[in-house]
């Protein structure tokens, strides 16, 4: 007896393990697509508001960048959504039903995006069509992340209502109330423009003196408009009783991270004036990654926040075989994956500064 | 429309656009690294002439499939929430592996696209080889998560549960290997002969003709190789699914009644109402041999099967007759092509080069043809025999809508990507070398 308690406890105890090892993939890839795929779209954006001449600046360095790298940043997404699907099928099910219609705009806007990029760069003949191509890359570069932003703030907003049959429900009710509100909007709007913070930050280290000073100040405005658009967030969440932002402010985690991702902004500041272009990236990187644990720990393992319940990334999972199998090969994915792309990002500009 | 109607047409859609252009991604790059080997070795100028120009259209061919297919990893939930409800978990393991497959090849793709000159040349060919590599990887993971559509395994399904979920078993279902060897060599054959069209009519044009030449000769000798190996393939398949599967073999033949020593129809205008094939061809006993390997077996007719268990028999039955044709005619074609390298002369003329411009789109024909028999063949299943087609489409009204916006966005990609391709062979011409 006390062998097949044993076995049993070893075979909890793996299963336990692996549910971790599922969950740090989970928000590992979460982050990195923040980081690197959020870098990328806010690259569009600050394109958008920019100067005629500085768009064209921009456009250059930008293919310089992330052209060896941006296919490889915008995959997260897809091991985002894969992790998703298979070990909390819940969860995932909740999304694609509901919030449909913004995650359509935004495979339109992904999928836009990621073409006019390769058009505007692989495009044989140079003339007038650049204009299209540039326009296009552009304008989803910002509709793409508002709307990745505006489903994230869905799903925390309590506003999902989950029927027995949605389809006989109040279509409006059903489907566009839970993400057409002043909350997910403003989520969504915090989310772009922290990637055009994440994107002027990783530009500066990539000009020359006199360009990167247009990005300084971009990376100043975009500071203050996160800012702004946070605190915004919180103010109405907390004013109409959300229950996130409610067990946000009142999560001491959730603000103490908060404090320190805002004080941050001094050693980034200083590393800038420095020119110390990897540890000013790093410090833009870790202000985001506080900002993202912030929000799951203050809720957490609730990350799915409906109209009558929650939806807990620690209970409504699959069966304990298939977190196991995706566990090990979660594992042995990013042990081929992780160096190839460490090497990559290396090898062409993005961390290559670490050897200067 | 109805909302599963509608959602079908998308997915058909959506996944008719992504195959051709995952195909193209996942085998051009093994005539880009033959190309860039022989410049390694040879110093030919216009074997690296050729590798730059191939690597292009790598490029495009890889964003163009990778966001169609990051719009398909999203759509089978956004479009069939209840089928990845219960089977994603259990298919999950193919797709994870095949997001590993698909990142190390993007890792792959920015080192060799940007690693000209700036990495070891041996190295630096070698990424080439790790795209094609891992590209066939993804494609066959996904084609096995298809094949459990079609043999589900790896579960016990009680009383509506899904229960006792074994990953491992689902990937390697009994369909897998079949469906996924059948796969790779239609990829072949359709990216060789369509790549080889192309350069046979710069030729037929007389631009560039020697570089022409030397890409046709390598995109045709992939396609040919495939395209001669590939019966073998479809036989393994036809007796798989005579096994697995036997409606869809039914619907295939549209064989309406259960007979001994079964004909082949080869061709035919079928007629569902009166249960008849007319115009066709038969070849007596030969269904039956090619089935069970014996001129005598029995097999059965669609009579014989529930009647909301059969699927569309003249679609499918006409997309198995288009598929067989046009494989046996690429057979010929690859065939006829060994024989040309003997008779050195045929290159001059007019006609041969002609002859493969014309088969340039015959093979995508071909290998859309077939996977309408496969998924239109599976009917009303989306997974056999456990859950129907009707029972997992999204609760969400209106996808007619989604539907058409698909449409206008992939039609003006198609249009762009194609105009794109022109452009980069009209710079090649009129470059110097």
């Amino acid at each position: 007896v006390a062998y097949v308690a044993a076995n049993k406890s070893s075979k909890q105890f793996k299963y336990v393990t692996m549910l971790y090892v599922v969950l740090f993939f989970l928000i590992f890839s979460l982050y990195l697509y923040v980081v690197l795929g959020g870098a990328d779209y806010g690259a569009g954006i600050l394109e958008l508001f920019s100067s005629e001449e500085n768009q064209k600046i921009t456009k250059r360095t930008l293919y310089r960048v992330m052209g060896p790298v941006w296919e490889a940043n915008h995959i997260w997404i897809i091991i985002l959504i894969v992790i998703l699907w298979i070990a909390f099928p819940v969860y995932y099910n909740i999304m694609v039903v509901y919030l449909h219609i913004p995650l359509t705009i935004v495979l339109l806007g992904v999928t836009l995006r990621g073409v006019a990029f390769v058009f505007r760069h692989y495009d044989a003949v140079i003339d007038n069509s650049q204009k299209l191509y540039d326009g296009m890359f552009k304008v989803s570069s910002l509709i793409t992340p508002i709307f990745l932003g505006i489903v994230f703030g869905a799903l925390i907003s309590g506003k999902i209502t989950i029927a027995e049959d949605p389809g006989s429900s109040n279509f409006y009710e059903a489907f566009i109330k839970p993400w057409f509100n002043v909350f997910s909007l403003l989520v969504g709007l915090f989310f772009a423009g922290l990637c055009t913070f994440l994107s002027s930050v990783l530009l500066i280290g990539e000009s020359e003196r006199e360009v990167s000073k247009i990005y300084i100040r971009k990376a100043k405005i975009a500071t203050v408009v996160v800012f702004v658009l946070g605190l915004v967030t919180l103010i109405y969440g907390g004013f109409f009783e959300y229950v996130f932002i409610k067990n946000f402010i009142n999560s001491t985690y959730a603000i103490v991270l908060m404090l320190i991702s805002g004080v941050l902004l001094i050693p980034l500041q200083i590393t800038i004036q420095k020119g110390r272009r990897v540890l000013s990236r790093f410090f833009a990187g870790l202000q985001v990654f506080l900002i993202l644990i912030a929000a799951l720990l203050s809720n957490f393992p609730n990350i799915i926040l409906t109209e009558a319940s929650s939806i807990s990334l620690l209970e409504d999972i699959a069966p304990q075989s298939v977190i196991k199998v995706l566990g090990i090969s979660l594992l042995i994915g990013g042990g081929l994956i992780l160096p190839g792309l460490f090497h990559l990002l290396k090898s062409f500009k993005m961390i290559k500064i670490l050897e200067r | 429309m109805e909302n599963l109607d509608a959602a079908r047409l998308q997915m058909a859609f959506t996944l008719i656009f992504h195959i051709v252009f995952a195909c193209i991604g996942m085998v051009m790059p093994f005539f880009m690294v033959v190309s860039h080997y022989k410049w390694l070795k040879t110093k030919e100028q216009i074997y690296l002439t050729l590798t730059k120009a191939w690597q292009k259209g790598v490029a495009i061919f890889f964003v163009t499939g990778a966001v169609s297919g990051t719009a398909l990893s999203f759509e089978l939930g956004l479009l069939w929430p209840e089928f990845m409800k219960h089977a994603g978990p259990i298919i999950g393991m193919p797709f994870s592996l095949e997001g590993a497959a698909f990142f190390v090849e993007a890792i792959a793709l920015g080192f060799y696209l940007y690693g000209w000159g700036k990495l070891p040349e041996k190295f630096h060919w070698f990424t080439g080889v790790i795209i094609g590599v891992s590209g066939v990887a993804s494609g066959i993971l996904v084609v096995a998560a298809n094949g459990w559509m079609n043999s589900p395994t790896g579960f016990d399904y009680v009383n509506g549960q899904f229960i006792n979920i074994d990953p491992i078993a689902a990937m390697l279902n009994p369909a897998w290997f079949t469906q996924a060897l059948h796969m790779v060599l239609a990829a072949f054959t359709a990216t060789g002969f369509a790549v080889a069209g192309i350069h046979a009519y710069q030729v037929y044009k007389k631009r560039k003709v020697e570089l022409h030449t030397k890409a046709f000769k390598i995109a045709i000798s992939f396609g040919a190789i495939a395209a001669i190996l590939q019966p073998i393939s479809g036989d393994i398949s036809a007796k798989d699914i005579a096994k697995r599967q036997p409606v869809k073999l039914a619907a295939m033949e549209a064989h309406y009644t259960t007979e001994k020593a079964a004909p082949l129809y080869i061709g035919g205008v079928v007629d569902h109402e009166k249960q008849e094939v007319n115009y066709k061809i038969a070849i007596p006993g030969m269904l039956s041999f090619l089935a069970f390997g014996d001129f005598d077996a029995e097999v059965k007719g669609l009579n014989d099967f529930p009647k909301d268990e059969i699927p569309n028999v003249a679609m499918v039955h006409y997309a198995f007759q288009i598929m067989v044709g046009i494989g046996t005619l690429l057979l010929l074609a690859g065939i006829f092509y060994f024989i040309s390298l003997k008779r050195k002369k045929w290159l001059n003329t007019n006609k041969y080069w002609l002859l493969f411009v014309i088969l340039a789109p015959l093979g995508f024909i071909a290998l859309e043809a077939g996977w309408i028999v496969t998924e239109v063949g599976r009917q009303p299943w989306i997974i056999h025999k456990i859950m129907r087609t009707k029972d997992a489409v999204t609760p969400m009204p209106g996808i007619v809508f989604s539907f058409y916006t698909y449409i206008v966005v992939y039609l003006i990609l198609s249009v762009a990507v194609t105009w794109l391709m022109l452009r980069q062979i009209r710079v090649l011409n009129n470059s110097n070398m």
